[in-house]
């Protein structure tokens, strides 16, 4: 009989693998990852809460928000109806977990959040939320840029552009 | 686009690996990608003893 036990412990060495006869027992780097993806669109209301959320935070004086809006773009005479988002899931959330702490050692921020859609997003709904929050706006600003930046060049997530005949074309990132 | 998992026993790199895809999908030869082996990616030929997962990523367009 082989069991397999998986312990999520913290620390950034690879998988050690101990064994004990006939019990295996696998330790995995824990996965700090904190999920970002959300399924369709995200709502303002969610945006208003996360805000209000932050009101307890007085140690905050400054928030640098980014909301990715779809955009209905015209593309040989076809009008985009709604962007289909896929990603690499994992690999995406790796990704956003090692930019997420290099921007924490470049600025000085209080918290940082982001938001991604994936599914079925329509033109003029939110696709993409990142909300940075500083003691002053210098850092926020300055991070919130550098992390849309990051985003949009180093995740493994796809943009699927409907168009409203139903064609489609993968939309990419300049 | 899709996570379609295929298994390739006895391919020892990543070279070896392309070649084999672009004869099983000929429409890939000239398809713009990147590869990553275990979520990250590679710039050249990477060896795949033992086990690994290796992704074909077209170009990022989140956001």
């Amino acid at each position: 009989m082989l069991l397999l036990f998986y312990l999520h412990i913290r620390g950034d060495d690879l998988s050690q693998v101990l064994n004990f006869g006939i019990v295996e027992i696998k330790f995995m780097k824990e996965i700090k990852s904190k999920n970002i993806f959300v399924k369709g669109p995200i709502s303002p209301e969610f945006i208003a809460s996360d805000i209000q959320k932050h009101s307890s935070k007085k140690n905050i004086g400054g928030h640098s928000i980014f909301l990715g809006q779809v955009r209905a773009d015209t593309i040989d005479q076809k009008q985009v109806k709604f962007i289909e988002y896929t990603a690499y899931e994992e690999m995406a959330l790796e990704k956003m977990h090692i930019i997420r702490e290099a921007i924490f050692q470049k600025y000085d921020l209080i918290c940082l959040h982001v938001y991604h859609s994936l599914g079925i997003v329509h033109a003029g709904e939110i696709s993409l939320f990142v909300f940075v929050s500083s003691v002053h706006r210098k850092a926020s600003i300055d991070a919130c840029e550098e992390i849309v930046g990051r985003i949009k060049s180093e995740l493994p997530v796809w943009g699927k552009e409907i168009f409203e005949d139903e064609s489609y074309q993968w939309k990419e990132n300049n | 686009m899709g996570s379609d998992e295929i298994l390739f026993p006895g391919v020892k790199d990543t070279d070896q690996l392309i070649q084999q895809l672009n004869v099983k999908y000929p429409g890939l030869a000239g398809a713009p990608y990147i590869i990553a082996v275990d979520k990250e990616v590679i710039s050249g030929n990477t060896e795949l003893a033992g086990e690994h997962v290796v992704a074909l990523l077209p170009p990022y367009s989140g956001g």
